[in-house]
């Protein structure tokens, strides 16, 4: 559904982007991670036909952005991280502006700004001035408008910046709602707790080159090699951290609120290995888990080698 | 709809509409205007039948009328001139302050519908004021001395330069990123072309030909000013010996020596060579005076300066608003350039 190829964006002397390629097949959420000043903004400018690459090309649903950015338009809802709204409208009335600007028929653009309403939860706020809305409103009212015309692709730059929790929870449920549609999502952000529940995919972007792309899981396993365990043990502390030690796979052991955590190499027969190397020593263990490494540990690791 | 409807038509013109008329700007716009005309026009009045009272001469009501209409056409055309680049300079900067132009961008309009439809927004609004003052203009038919063709050609010059003004503020407002600059640069702009090509006439007037049996014409760079045939209109005179070298002038070597044409409200006769010299002591320096309201010679000879002044401005207006479309565009490119596809680096 988009594809990303070798895209580089030179500002002056100031390479924004260096050769960045991934693709997003259709019915994805892509989480575009990266701290501030990454390329993240630049890249979605570039797939939303507001930018030119210096090279590199780049396709949504099949079509050029740099030769073909009115079908990219078509195809595409763009939501920038800053936007503003015009003041003496309603929030009716705004969504009726951008449907007519997408050349929406006036006939159906009522049900449109309707529906739309409705999805994004400002039903009751129809006719209420659009500058009058709180930020978390404004900010749902954009994805709203980003809908008029029912894209195929979604393109939200930092979505959920500046909102508070409830409002951040909200606009994850929206985006599950769309993702049910069917529709393909690219979401930028540097926060990254809001990303790991709703993507299905990951790209970590660090100054201006893609550090790992692909499913999320795969990304964290990529990054965080080792695995890692916590048990929990009924008192002989010092005897399982004696048995543990010696053990091959076992890289690193630490202490954490009375249980210990044990970074290991292999798979899960190795834990069970692990595990039965510890009872046969005669210690009662009383919790054994697998740690997922997170998607935070994961962009740490993709960003602290940088150059 | 057909195209033509389209591109004349568009969802900003509804939505500048609608935004403008809601807010007690307009209104008071409105009223400041009509009372500022208005003033003027009642002030020229009470000074006519002030002056009118101590030598009632009934053969002058024509001159009073013309000399009513003429200052209400320029009045009208300097308030016009300070109102239009307000109204347009900010239309895209403004929209690129507020960060609402990228959300335009990714429309489906392309970047001359959205530069069309807030020029045609503004200029409505403009058209609505000029309206609202043709009951003051109805004032005149009072006194006679006016012709209809003649309040027809007035607001056509009127239009037309606010018209030019709008455009050239447009593209000022594509041009600078920030509103304050295209406001400064757009007055700038309706400066020069009020003022500035009228001083171009004093500063680099037409040389006499001694042998020509036409009477000299002014640069044509200054028939841009809308003033020249709104004076042209409104007095229904020659303009003479404005931007016209006066050969054998010491006193004043660039000849010219300003507007011969002032206008006192007792009207036409006002148009007469104030410079030692002109056409008066005769010799080489202006052989032959201009006669009625055509240019005498030149580029555009034997028009109306009124329609002089209409052409060029419209061809200002064309290029400013082909500067204005290229500049707007999100990514800027010439129009013959084609898009080509960026190379992919290996």
């Amino acid at each position: 559904m988009i594809a990303v190829e070798q895209l580089t964006k030179i500002y002056g002397r100031r390479t924004a982007l260096d050769a960045v390629s991934f693709e997003v097949p259709r019915g994805e959420i892509f989480g575009f991670v990266g701290p501030n000043g990454a390329g993240k903004t630049t890249t979605l400018r570039i797939l939303a036909a507001l930018m030119e690459p210096t090279t590199g090309r780049a396709f949504v649903d099949g079509a050029d952005v740099t030769m073909q950015p009115d079908r990219v338009h078509e195809r595409l809802g763009y939501m920038p991280d800053f936007f503003g709204v015009y003041d003496q409208l309603t929030s009716a009335e705004y969504l009726d502006f951008y449907a007519a600007c997408y050349r929406q028929p006036r006939a159906r653009r009522k049900k449109i700004t309707d529906d739309l309403l409705e999805l994004v939860g400002l039903s009751d706020r129809r006719d209420q001035a659009v500058d009058t809305l709180s930020r978390g409103l404004k900010q749902r009212l954009c994805l709203a408008r980003a809908l008029v015309h029912d894209p195929a692709v979604l393109l939200l730059d930092e979505p959920a910046s500046g909102l508070d929790p409830r409002a951040r929870v909200e606009m994850r449920e929206i985006l599950k709602e769309l993702q049910k549609m069917g529709k393909t999502i690219v979401i930028s952000s540097h926060i990254l707790p809001e990303l790991t529940e709703l993507c299905t995919m990951v790209g970590i972007i660090d100054q201006g080159r893609m550090r790992a792309t692909g499913p999320v899981l795969d990304v964290i396993r990529q990054l965080t090699s080792g695995r890692r365990l916590r048990i929990t043990i009924l008192g002989q502390r010092e005897e399982a951290v004696a048995v543990l030690k010696p053990l091959p796979m076992i890289h690193a052991l630490s202490a954490l609120n009375g249980a210990i955590e044990a970074e290991y190499e292999g798979d899960d027969a190795t834990a069970a290995a692990i595990l039965q190397a510890l009872t046969a020593a005669g210690i009662k263990v009383s919790g054994f888990s697998q740690l997922e490494g997170g998607l935070e540990d994961a962009f740490m690791r993709a960003t602290e080698d940088a150059p | 709809m057909n195209p033509i409807a389209v591109a004349l038509w568009n969802p900003i013109v509804a939505k500048e509409y609608r935004s403008r008329m809601r807010t007690w700007r307009s209104p008071v716009a409105m009223t400041v205007y009509i009372l500022l005309l208005g003033g003027l026009g009642w002030a020229i009045f009470s000074s006519m039948t002030f002056s009118a009272r101590n030598s009632f001469n009934t053969g002058q009501a024509a001159n009073y009328g013309q000399g009513l209409f003429l200052y209400l056409v320029l009045f009208q055309m300097v308030l016009l001139a300070f109102i239009t680049p307000a109204l347009t300079a900010g239309a895209i900067s403004s929209e690129r302050e507020r960060q609402t132009i990228d959300l335009l961008f990714v429309t489906k309009l392309p970047s001359f519908s959205i530069l069309w439809g807030k020029l045609l927004a503004s200029m409505s609004f403009v058209l609505l004021l000029l309206l609202l003052s043709v009951p003051i203009f109805s004032l005149v038919f009072l006194f006679g001395g006016i012709e209809l063709d003649q309040l027809a050609a007035a607001f056509l010059v009127t239009a037309v330069s606010a018209l030019t003004l709008g455009i050239i503020g447009i593209a000022c407002s594509t041009a600078f990123r920030r509103t304050l600059p295209a406001t400064v640069s757009a007055y700038g702009a309706a400066f020069i072309l009020l003022a500035g090509s009228l001083l171009f006439g004093l500063l680099f007037p037409t040389d006499i030909d001694p042998n020509a049996t036409t009477a000299p014409a002014p640069p044509a760079v200054t028939y841009l000013s809308p003033i020249l045939p709104l004076l042209t209109i409104g007095t229904n005179g020659p303009i003479n010996n404005f931007g016209v070298r006066n050969g054998n002038n010491n006193i004043y070597p660039t000849g010219g020596t300003g507007m011969a044409c002032s206008t006192t409200p007792a009207g036409v006769q006002s148009c007469y060579p104030i410079g030692p010299g002109k056409g008066i002591v005769g010799g080489p320096s202006n052989p032959v005076q201009a006669r009625g309201t055509t240019i005498p010679s030149g580029l555009f000879s034997g028009w109306q300066y009124w329609q002089a002044t209409v052409t060029m401005q419209l061809a200002l207006s064309l290029i400013a608003l082909i500067v204005g479309a290229i500049l707007l565009s999100p990514i800027r490119r010439l129009p013959w350039r084609r898009r080509t596809a960026a190379p992919v680096t290996t």
